[in-house]
């Protein structure tokens, strides 16, 4: 089943196109929202409730615009969206919570990444400062990064998604090499690993 | 190329941004200092961190957990309207019902009685009749019995 016949079928209503969706651009979208809140099981969370979205509002769909960037947008939008909830939240939380949450991502991650040989305590380690640094980043260089590291989108591509000149866009990605450079080059001094 | 230099270039040399001269310099660089040369290989095994995450395996149950959630969202969204009415309008005009009545019963409480004057001076006139016991009785005859 070809895109447009996906769309045309989901604007009918069809059950097996919208799964064809969900198979074809499920990966895409988890990667997305992974890139974006660095857990696993939020991650997949928000990808449900994109391809929800896609399919309550696919009669919004443009035929024009191309599905994978209408895709991005949504599951962009819904990870910040996401991010921002849980800042709230954690602003409620005591320090023993916070200490809680770190232990618990630490967890996380080794139980998703226990089956990789390679994949030992010092890139744990790694990993929670990488997510900490990107994290830390300002919302447009955070989402650019995103999509170029974990999507592999070109200038033009990541441009489009998110409506800015591929220019803006290689502004945003030196200043978010440069800001993460700079953080990890501190940890670095400090000894952090 | 000094340390200083190289460290502001670093993370663009390793994501291959840099022009071929600028790159030679850098690289040139690392074989001579060890110090660097260890920066950029923690660096390298940082951002490499990014490259594991990338999911490659999918998820068997997900469609099926969507098509669950998008049920159970369905059902919901009927009742939203209710939910909506009862969280935007009644528990408001309860809460309000509920202040008014509370004010209400406070002002009534911390009024005085009025005392209605007339209605017991009569009374008073009815049941109690002015009674002179001296001159039923005067105490000279209660002192004799």
């Amino acid at each position: 089943m070809s895109e447009a016949e996906i769309i045309e079928k989901l604007k009918s209503g069809s059950e097996p196109a919208f799964k064809q969706l969900v198979e074809n651009y499920q990966k895409l979208v988890v990667n997305t929202c992974f890139g974006m809140v660095h857990n696993k099981h939020d991650a997949e969370d928000i990808a449900q409730d994109v391809f929800i979205e896609v399919y309550r509002s696919i009669h919004k769909f443009r035929a024009d615009a191309k599905l994978s960037t209408w895709l991005y947008r949504i599951a962009v939008n819904r990870s910040l969206n996401f991010i921002r909830d849980n800042k709230k939240r954690k602003w409620f939380q005591s320090f023993e919570d916070s200490v809680e949450t770190k232990t618990k991502a630490l967890q996380n991650l080794a139980a998703t990444k226990s089956d990789h040989p390679g994949f030992q305590l010092e890139n744990q380690q790694r990993a929670v400062l990488l997510h900490e640094a990107i994290a830390a980043l300002p919302k447009n260089q955070k989402v650019a990064f995103t999509l170029s590291k974990y999507e592999d989108l070109s200038y033009s591509e990541i441009a489009e998604v998110m409506d800015l000149s591929v220019s803006s866009v290689e502004s945003l990605l030196h200043r978010a090499k440069k800001n993460l450079q700079k953080k990890l080059y501190r940890c670095y001094k400090k000894k952090c690993l | 190329m000094n340390c200083k230099t190289l460290h502001k270039e670093l993370i663009f040399f390793l994501e291959g941004d840099l022009p071929l001269e600028k790159r030679e310099q850098l690289e040139a660089h690392l074989n001579e200092c060890p110090d660097c040369a260890a920066f950029a290989a923690d660096m390298k095994k940082t951002l490499q961190v990014t490259e594991d995450e990338k999911s490659t395996e999918v998820n068997p149950f997900f469609y099926t957990r969507v098509k669950a959630k998008l049920e159970n969202s369905e059902t919901q969204h009927i009742g939203i309207f209710e939910k909506v009415f009862l969280r935007k309008v009644l528990q408001p005009v309860f809460f309000s019902i509920l202040l008014i009545i509370g004010v209400y019963s406070g002002i009534k409480i911390g009024q005085p009685t009025p005392v209605n004057v007339f209605s017991s001076t009569q009374f008073d006139q009815e049941t109690v009749p002015y009674l002179n016991e001296m001159e039923t009785e005067s105490i000279e005859t209660f002192l004799m019995e």
